[in-house]
């Protein structure tokens, strides 16, 4: 990855970006200027408007840590969509019981694993056999979703409803809120995502695991010369990554969704790839890319109502990525 | 055995074999494209969308012109720019080819979804369209000639040198990002030609139509090791597991009624067991995804 980068390409590349996006919404039958006056007044200026994109935001910035800790140790995690629907429905199929106290905890826990276990094979085919991650990834996201809608028509399926969906978790599963003024919102879910996001701050300034795993990720050959066992870093790394995607997955169906139904993510995994780009090199950048990807989230929606399809916010990140990527993550040939 | 044999009498010969012609395909399209593209270095990740946004430009321009020469054009013309595009993000820009072809495939999934929703009465007129066999021909063709061109010309050679050392055939004095042009055109064309045989086969464009057979050719791909046959085999055997799925649908096979879903999965599945097992990363390009 090399420093920041600009010239006359790249401010073409964003411009050019910055067309498309205004070309797709008159296409869409939008005046731009309106557009963003609506999204002002109805997303960015209520209290209903932030309740959503806090609520948008808690797997954004999960995910986010999930694909910039691989991202770190010089992998894809393409995967975290897949990690998360695993993680939502092994949390529900726990939440759905009653533990007592422990419920919460235990759901929290099995979605957690369930993501890192999903995420194991990865790891383990790049670390031993070299098949790419990106691969193995696109494939277990597509088997997880059509586990996902298995099991969502046969074992997990809510007798009561005639749609592919579970029963809703009991109250005393729900996490709670820690506001709640008005239609305003706060759930302690966010709370977790932020903690995690300062954890893996912590993790890879502070600690061995977080150096190993930034020096296989710079480097694979000189950080295995310098002794790094770097398969294990690898595996390790995967399955943590798919672990905080099980995390996501778990605290969307308590917090928020509270149940798990037949095409739970509307792509969040992959708008985590944009959070993790987005935020660089610091893992505290993620916090505020993440939000912002919460609110592109929001205002999406909004728009929807005034006619504008959803399909702008997969627009909106493809250009993200793309510009954003023209100015790091760079790849120059070694000589010319 | 009885359950066997019941599910032989199950079987309509006749219509798998054209189910499977069908269903192989847009896969083995989308996979020779891949194929162009990942043999010369660029990694492409991004076929599904370039598969999505050939259907729907096939689709609607066929719709409204009523001709089918100006559909089939239309959607090797918008895969073609989305190949130049990926080209121009990966050897001009320097971008990372995997970040690249993210980036490809969510931009098709938005646009086609917001066109496709925009205007919803383009959809309900009839599309004019070339016969499901032209299609079957130019899948087949393509094999024929890809093989050929890899193995038997300059052009062939000079793919391979640079899919494999893009340095060393710098050195040479081949200019890979000339050579890349030339493999991403193929993949333009193929991936167009996918796009549109699928939109021929549904009769209309619909929201996310491709439905994840971007991603069963690079399977194909993968699995057949970057090389032409092996990789129709692939794709062929993947178009066979699509149409035994349709027929054997509620259909008990070893006193189980197999899900819909498991069919659907396995393509994956194999692919990643064959990952995890046999195919490594040995038989592929030695200098994919290398500037």
């Amino acid at each position: 990855m090399k420093a920041f980068h600009m010239s006359w390409k790249q401010i073409l590349l964003a411009l050019a970006g910055f067309g498309v996006v205004i070309g797709a919404l008159i296409v869409a039958g939008a005046v731009p200027a309106e557009a963003l006056q609506t999204v002002v007044q109805k997303a960015l200026t209520t209290p209903a408007g932030w309740r959503d994109i806090l609520r948008e935001t808690t797997p954004l910035l999960l995910l986010g840590c999930s694909v910039f800790l691989a991202l770190k140790a010089g992998l894809f995690n393409i995967g975290a969509d897949g990690q998360f629907v695993v993680g939502a429905m092994a949390s529900v199929a726990i939440a759905l019981h009653n533990f007592g106290p422990l419920t919460i905890p235990l759901a929290i826990v099995v979605g957690t694993l369930a993501g890192g276990l999903w995420a194991l094979p990865v790891g383990l085919i790049k670390a031993y056999r070299g098949g790419h991650e990106v691969i193995t990834t696109i494939m277990l996201n597509n088997i997880a979703f059509f586990l996902s809608v298995f099991l969502v028509k046969g074992v997990l399926k809510d007798p009561e409803s005639q749609s592919p969906t579970t029963a809703y978790i009991a109250e005393a599963a729900k996490l709670p809120n820690l506001v709640q003024n008005g239609p305003f919102r706060l759930n302690i879910a966010l709370l977790f995502a932020i903690a995690v996001a300062l954890a893996l701050w912590w993790y890879l300034k502070r600690t061995v695991g977080g150096y190993e795993l930034n020096a296989t990720g710079a480097n694979s050959k000189a950080a295995k010369f310098a002794g790094i066992q770097i398969e294990k870093v690898i595996v390790r790394s995967m399955t943590t990554s798919g672990a905080i995607a099980g995390l996501a997955g778990a605290l969307q169906v308590l917090a928020y969704e509270n149940r798990f139904y037949s095409g739970f993510s509307p792509g969040y995994g992959f708008d985590a790839l944009g959070v993790a780009l987005l935020a660089g090199g610091s893992p505290l950048a993620l916090l505020g890319s993440g939000l912002l990807f919460g609110i592109i989230g929001k205002s999406t929606t909004v728009l929807s109502l005034t006619g504008v399809p959803k399909g702008l916010s997969f627009i909106l990140l493809g250009i993200l990525v793309i510009v954003f990527a023209s100015f790091r993550y760079r790849k120059e040939p070694s000589h010319d | 055995m009885i359950d066997l044999t019941y599910l032989v009498a199950a079987i309509s010969f006749g219509s798998l074999l054209t189910s499977t012609l069908t269903f192989s395909a847009p896969l083995i399209l989308g996979a020779l494209g891949g194929l162009c593209s990942e043999r010369s270095g660029v990694i492409n990740i991004g076929l599904e969308g370039k598969m999505l946004a050939a259907a729907c430009a096939t689709g609607y321009i066929a719709q409204a012109s009523q001709d089918p020469v100006l559909g089939l054009t239309a959607g090797i013309l918008v895969a073609t720019l989305l190949a130049m595009l990926h080209w121009t993000l990966t050897q001009t820009y320097r971008i990372d080819h995997i970040i690249s072809g993210m980036g490809i495939n969510a931009l098709c999934a938005g646009g086609t979804s917001l066109i496709s929703k925009t205007f919803p009465e383009l959809g309900s007129k009839q599309m004019a369209a070339f016969s499901i066999y032209v299609y079957w021909l130019c899948a087949w063709t393509a094999v024929i000639a890809i093989w050929w061109i890899l193995k038997s010309t300059r052009g062939g050679l000079r793919l391979y040198a640079v899919g494999n050392d893009p340095d060393k055939s710098r050195q040479m004095g081949i200019k890979p990002g000339k050579v890349r042009l030339q493999a991403l055109l193929g993949t333009g064309l193929l991936t167009g030609l996918a796009g549109a045989l699928i939109v021929t086969n549904a009769g209309s464009f619909s929201d996310g139509m491709t439905s994840g057979r971007g991603y069963i050719a690079l399977a194909a791909l993968i699995l057949g090791g970057w090389r032409p046959w092996p990789t129709l085999i692939a794709a062929v055997l993947f178009g066979l597991f699509d149409s035994l799925q349709l027929q054997l649908q509620g259909q008990p096979l070893f006193g189980q009624v197999i899900p819909g879903e498991f069919w659907q999965a396995l393509p994956y599945l194999v692919t990643l067991v064959a990952l995890a097992g046999i195919a490594g990363k040995s038989r592929a390009p030695a200098g994919l995804g290398k500037p």
